[in-house]
């Protein structure tokens, strides 16, 4: 039934919505403060198999947990590299991504004895039911129904993030550093932590997102389960021009677009395409998405600059 | 707000308020400052003068805490003091307005004073928009805390880099060239605004090597030369031709020759140029063996129009005629093979590749002409290269070889090297924006003498500068500019009061008159 | 850049020493894998070619400030490209059948590129992002093709194409040399691609620095306003090099497929875009330091083969060195050329503002 299908297809792009999002918007802590972040995909690599391992060994919560401490620390190398020594900042979030492929084969060796995936079959969270929303006729209301939790998380955050980003003085201050660090450096503030928080705070949210995804929808570590997600994310971010709110409406459109391929293929005009065809779905509309709307974006001045001067 | 030292010891007498003894500073290479000895009282304004390179810009940082002195020491209150960042120079009560801007264009004014000072991790944007309007008010300057930096005018956010010093409690505000991006009516009301600081006891440091302008404002002068004070002075003891001189170290010319030649008809015509919301009907001709300067303040349109007539932007509409050939939309390449020359405003982002070699950069502009090709697109290097060891001997470039990469030479040796590029094709017409921005003297008049040689080869001559003593030395005619619409057309013996009205849109007469 | 290396080294010695084997003993593993027979070096050499391809394609873009992330994806479509070709006029004789196959796989590529690339110049769409959303629409399309227009008639369990003909392969460069005694040309799989990647370097270098199109790419890599004001046209330029760019990636899979397999499966081999961008970055983008770069992960890949037989170490501790090595490289760099740059600086005694 196509409806149900709509339910359900919902559903899933919700689930990637939540990693797209929460990856978007640690992308946006980190090039708000300045540090382009390319590497989005290899720390949420990180996330996969740090979560997978944390699942198996403790529970779904502590997977998310030990999914965005790893990004996090992973993350730091790309701050380090950037921030300290003023590499490029797409150069190093590329070597970043290379890095973290290799990372996760050598972790998942060890942890799962396989260099290419875990077990399948990793415990997942308790699922909650949306009261009023789940009941929806047609079928709409299957979108709502059996939801993680995470997924409530996410959307949630969105408050504590804007109220930092617009309402504290870390907020002011790393907006600062992200269009001007040379005027918050003249005003005293100190521009490389405010980066390295940046950063950590991308790696931490792209390792919780990473956790998620092995948890939530692929149920165990698989070498490349990304898919590009990260990537997608960074679309997501710039499609929504760098601010929380757009984010999360760029961030639902993949999120849904993603769930195409997997849920919808039986739907009308896209179940006459071949099978393969319709799992690029989702990429071209990311190229569509991107290429239509680029030419109105405004990033953050600074962003993608090294900051040049004395650390004060 | 921060608490000072400097406001409560009112007056001890005797004391100076802030003693610079002997301070040095050096880089590698270099001595900046050479055992310096300044003193600033309560209450004055101290001008600091001297050539680009002179170490009063050093001299200033060293005392707000970027730079830390390599010899000497500072005292406040005679008392010895360590300065080691501009958090430390704030809790002292010295705060320092940069030549350009530190603000964050996309935040409100509140944001831009409140960064660093916001008194606590929350920031309650109203309550800070309105301690800071009524802190404007008490100075006598007028202040929309939330508009953003980008709407506002380049004298307003001059005003809101005094507040963001105010904010934080100086007593001591130390201004970097304040008024090289301010008309002449900005000017006076910037003055109006520094004497009313005066009259409140507080301290004002006037960096310039605008002389006329330090004659009218200030207290006391001093003169630095390469690195050491040549000497103090009072505008009633001085006067412009014996600063100059104290500034240089030796008779200054004022007047260059300028070659009479007579110029005929046109050689470059613009008519009705429109580029967004950039220029708007721009009218303006050039003669051939003339020199046209076009007078304002930057940022009033004058890139825009150097880059549309030489082809690196379209016009929205209107026409621009070379000797009678509608050049109007041509392509860089275009233009330039029809004669046209550029020297850029800057020489890093327009002019030269700074990681390319020497000798790669002469050909810049001409890499698709026949006679520096081979067959298939290969570069003629041997051809390359003799141009290049001809330019850099014809222009007396400082270089120690060819080979070398464009960044290794100094400001004015790049500059003479595209001007030596720019002119190796005898062009008909030469655009020259700020040609002469951040160069010593020596470069300087360099410049200025190519220019005219370039007059007297009866080559026409586009001056663009926001520099008035270049627009009056060079010009034959001169326009100004303000907000995209040529103003006004005066001549090199009209007083620069004159120009100002047009600099400003006819704005300047109105504040005039109330 | 030697420092990088040291320190690199030391940081691997560290975790090998974590696995309890000997860090000597490793190293000397993997250079004895490498070079003790002529064969092994071969091999080092056969792993060597794709990355030398991937690695000058990287780095060509990269010369006009342009990332191309999606080498991967473009050789998988020019392997594709070269698949339809060879067996859609598998009756041409080899002088014209394997140019042909040749110009397939790189005109393929290059269409791939010319997405991405035109997109970035017309709508200024990051070439990062797209260039990584094509490699994902490559996969599935060449999946799509393997399986249906170019699947092999002969019923197999196998996924794939059909063979090649003879005529459509690339020889091997021991039976050509005749010495495929030392060398057997079963187990290696070394092609004149090799010989060919080197000829390809130079030209590469020729273009980048003795001509016109090279000038105008560097000059917009290193400064697009210069360049502009120069009379270059900056999106022609962008537009000419990516469509080189992909050409060169175009050339990465035809070691696999005409020189190895004989056909395209639907396990062909993967990684080799990826490895391509540090093989660039290792060189440092310059067609003199690409094909060394290449050797050493040539030799890296043919090291952890020894290390699986004769170590406990997980094969993967290769990947992070090299992950390593790569960041220990670009952050040298970077300090490096920043210090130079203090140093001109204070030779020109520039002081204050």
């Amino acid at each position: 039934m196509p409806l149900v299908d709509l339910g359900a297809a919902i559903a899933l792009g919700l689930r990637y919505f939540t990693i797209i999002y929460l990856t978007g918007l640690g992308g946006l802590f980190s090039e708000r403060s300045g540090i382009v972040n390319i590497g989005l995909e290899g720390m949420m690599i990180v996330g996969t198999v740090m979560g997978a391992w944390g699942t198996v060994t403790y529970g779904p919560v502590a997977g998310l947990v030990t999914g965005a401490v790893a990004g996090l620390l992973f993350s730091l190398v790309h701050a380090l590299a950037t921030v300290t020594f003023k590499v490029d900042h797409i150069v190093s979030g590329v070597v970043i991504n290379l890095v973290a492929v290799g990372l996760a084969r050598f972790l998942s060796q060890i942890f799962f004895g396989q260099a290419t995936q875990s077990d399948p079959g990793i415990p997942d969270f308790a699922t909650i039911d949306i009261p009023l929303l789940s009941s929806l006729p047609l079928g709409l209301g299957q979108a709502f129904k059996g939801m993680s939790p995470v997924v409530l998380v996410a959307f949630l955050i969105t408050i504590p993030a804007l109220f930092v980003l617009n309402r504290t003085r870390f907020g002011l201050r790393l907006r600062s550093a992200g269009e001007n660090p040379e005027a918050a450096a003249s005003l005293g503030v100190r521009v490389w932590p405010l980066r390295y928080a940046g950063v950590a705070i991308s790696g931490a949210l792209a390792g919780l997102a990473g956790g998620f995804l092995a948890i939530e929808i692929n149920g165990l570590f698989r070498e490349g389960q990304t898919q590009g997600l990260g990537f997608i994310a960074l679309a997501a971010l710039i499609l929504g021009n760098w601010q929380p709110l757009r984010l999360m409406a760029g961030a639902l459109l993949f999120g849904i677009a993603q769930a195409v391929p997997l849920r919808l293929n039986d739907a009308p005009v896209i179940s006459l395409l071949p099978e393969e065809f319709i799992r690029m779905i989702p990429y071209v509309i990311t190229i569509i998405a991107i290429a239509g709307f680029v030419g109105r974006v405004h990033p953050p001045a600074a962003a993608g600059r090294a900051y040049e001067g004395a650390a004060t | 707000m921060a608490e000072t030292a400097t406001g409560d010891h009112a007056e001890r007498s005797g004391v100076p308020l802030i003693a610079l003894h002997q301070v040095t500073k050096r880089f590698p290479g270099v001595v900046a400052n050479d055992a310096v000895d300044l003193t600033l009282e309560k209450g004055e304004i101290h001008a600091l003068i001297g050539e680009n390179g002179a170490g009063k810009s050093t001299l200033m940082r060293v005392l707000y805490g970027l730079y830390p002195p390599d010899g000497g020491h500072i005292e406040v209150h005679g008392e010895k003091v360590k300065i080691n960042s501009p958090r430390a120079a704030l809790a002292l009560g010295i705060g320092m307005v940069h030549q350009h801007f530190v603000l964050v264009d996309r935040f409100t004014v509140a944001e831009n004073i409140i960064l660093g000072a916001e008194g606590g991790p929350l920031v309650d944007l109203d309550r800070a928009v309105k301690h800071i309007e009524e802190q404007a008010q008490g100075y006598g300057f007028k202040v929309d805390a939330r508009k953003r930096i980008d709407d506002l005018s380049v004298g307003e956010q001059q005003r809101v880099e005094i507040l963001k010093a105010l904010f934080r409690g100086v007593e001591v505000l130390i201004l970097d060239e304040p008024t090289a991006v301010l008309t002449p009516a900005e000017t006076k009301d910037l003055f109006e605004n520094l004497r009313a600081l005066k009259v409140d006891g507080k301290t004002i440091v006037f960096i310039s090597h605008k002389l006329d302008e330090v004659l009218d404002i200030a207290d006391r002068i001093t003169v630095l030369r390469r690195g050491k004070i040549v000497g103090e002075t009072t505008p009633s003891d001085t006067s412009k031709e014996k600063l100059a001189e104290m500034m240089v170290g030796r008779e200054v010319l004022f007047r260059l020759e300028k070659p009479d030649v007579d110029s005929g008809k046109p050689l470059l015509q613009v008519e009705g140029l429109n580029l967004a919301s950039k220029l708007h009907d721009v009218d303006l001709q050039v003669a051939a063996g003339e020199i046209l300067g076009i007078a304002g303040v930057e940022g009033n349109g004058q890139r825009e129009l150097a880059e549309v007539l030489i082809g690196l932007r379209s016009p929205d509409s209107g026409r621009i005629t070379l000797d009678g050939k509608d050049i109007t939309g041509r392509s860089v390449k275009q233009n330039r093979s029809l004669g046209c020359a550029f020297v850029p405003e800057d020489r890093h982002e327009r002019g030269l590749v700074l990681n390319m070699s020497l000798w790669e950069n002469s050909v810049l502009g001409r890499q698709s002409r026949a006679q520096y090709l081979g067959g298939w697109g290969v570069l003629a290097i041997k051809k390359i290269k003799e141009l290049a060891t001809r330019l850099i001997k014809e222009f007396d470039v400082r270089a120690r070889s060819i080979g070398n990469e464009a960044s290794t030479l100094s400001g004015g040796n790049q500059q003479k090297l595209i001007l030596a590029r720019e002119l190796e094709d005898d062009p008909r017409l030469l655009i020259a924006q700020q040609p002469t921005r951040g160069l010593d003297v020596g470069a300087i008049e360099f410049v200025w003498k190519q220019i005219l040689v370039q007059k007297e080869a009866g080559r026409a001559v586009l001056l663009i500068s926001a520099e008035l003593d270049e627009i009056y030395e060079l010009s034959d005619r001169i326009v100004t500019i303000y907000e995209g619409r040529i103003t006004g057309e005066y001549s090199p013996q009209d007083p620069p009061e004159k120009l100002g009205i047009g600099m400003t849109g006819g704005r300047g007469a109105e504040r005039e008159a109330s | 850049m030697t420092g990088a290396f040291a320190f690199a080294a030391l940081i691997g010695s560290v975790i090998v020493i974590a696995y309890g084997e000997d860090p000597i003993f490793v190293y000397r593993t993997v250079w004895a894998f490498g070079t003790s027979r002529p064969q092994d070096f071969a091999i080092v050499l056969e792993n060597a070619t794709p990355l030398i391809y991937s690695g000058l394609a990287v780095a060509v873009a990269f010369k006009a400030g342009l990332f191309n992330i999606g080498v991967e994806g473009q050789y998988i479509v020019g392997m594709a490209a070269a698949a339809g070709a060879a067996i859609t006029m598998s009756g041409l004789p080899t002088a014209l059948l394997l140019p042909l196959v040749i110009v397939a796989a790189m005109g393929g590529a290059m269409l791939w590129a010319a997405v991405p690339g035109v997109l970035k110049v017309k709508t200024g769409a990051h070439e990062v992002v797209t260039t990584i959303m094509m490699n994902g629409i490559a996969v599935s399309l060449v999946a799509w093709l393997i399986l249906h227009p170019l699947r092999s008639g002969v019923t197999t369990t196998d996924l794939r194409t059909e063979d090649f003909p003879q005529s459509a392969l690339v020889p091997n460069l021991a039976t050509s040399l005749g010495i495929e005694d030392v060398i057997p040309d079963s187990i290696v799989h070394l092609t004149w691609l090799f010989p060919i990647a080197l000829v390809v370097c130079v030209a590469v270098w020729f273009m980048m620095f003795r001509t016109r199109l090279g000038y105008e790419v560097r000059a917009v890599g290193s400064s697009p306003g210069s360049a502009e004001a120069g009379g270059v046209s900056i999106g022609g330029t962008q537009i000419k090099i990516f469509l080189i760019s992909g050409a060169l990636a175009g050339l990465v899979g035809l070691n696999h497929i005409l020189g190895d397999t004989g056909y395209l499966g639907s396990n062909y081999e993967t990684g080799l875009g990826f490895s391509g961008i540090a093989v660039a970055f290792l060189g440092r983008n310059h067609p003199a330091g690409i094909p060394l770069a290449a050797l050493l992960f040539g030799m890296l890949l043919r090291g952890q083969d020894g290390l699986a037989i004769l170590t406990e170490l997980p094969i993967e501790i290769l990947i992070i060195l090299q992950g390593i090595l790569i960041l220990s490289v670009v952050v040298a760099y970077e300090l490096v050329s920043r210090a130079l740059a203090r140093r001109r600086q204070a030779q020109l005694g520039r002081a204050a503002n």
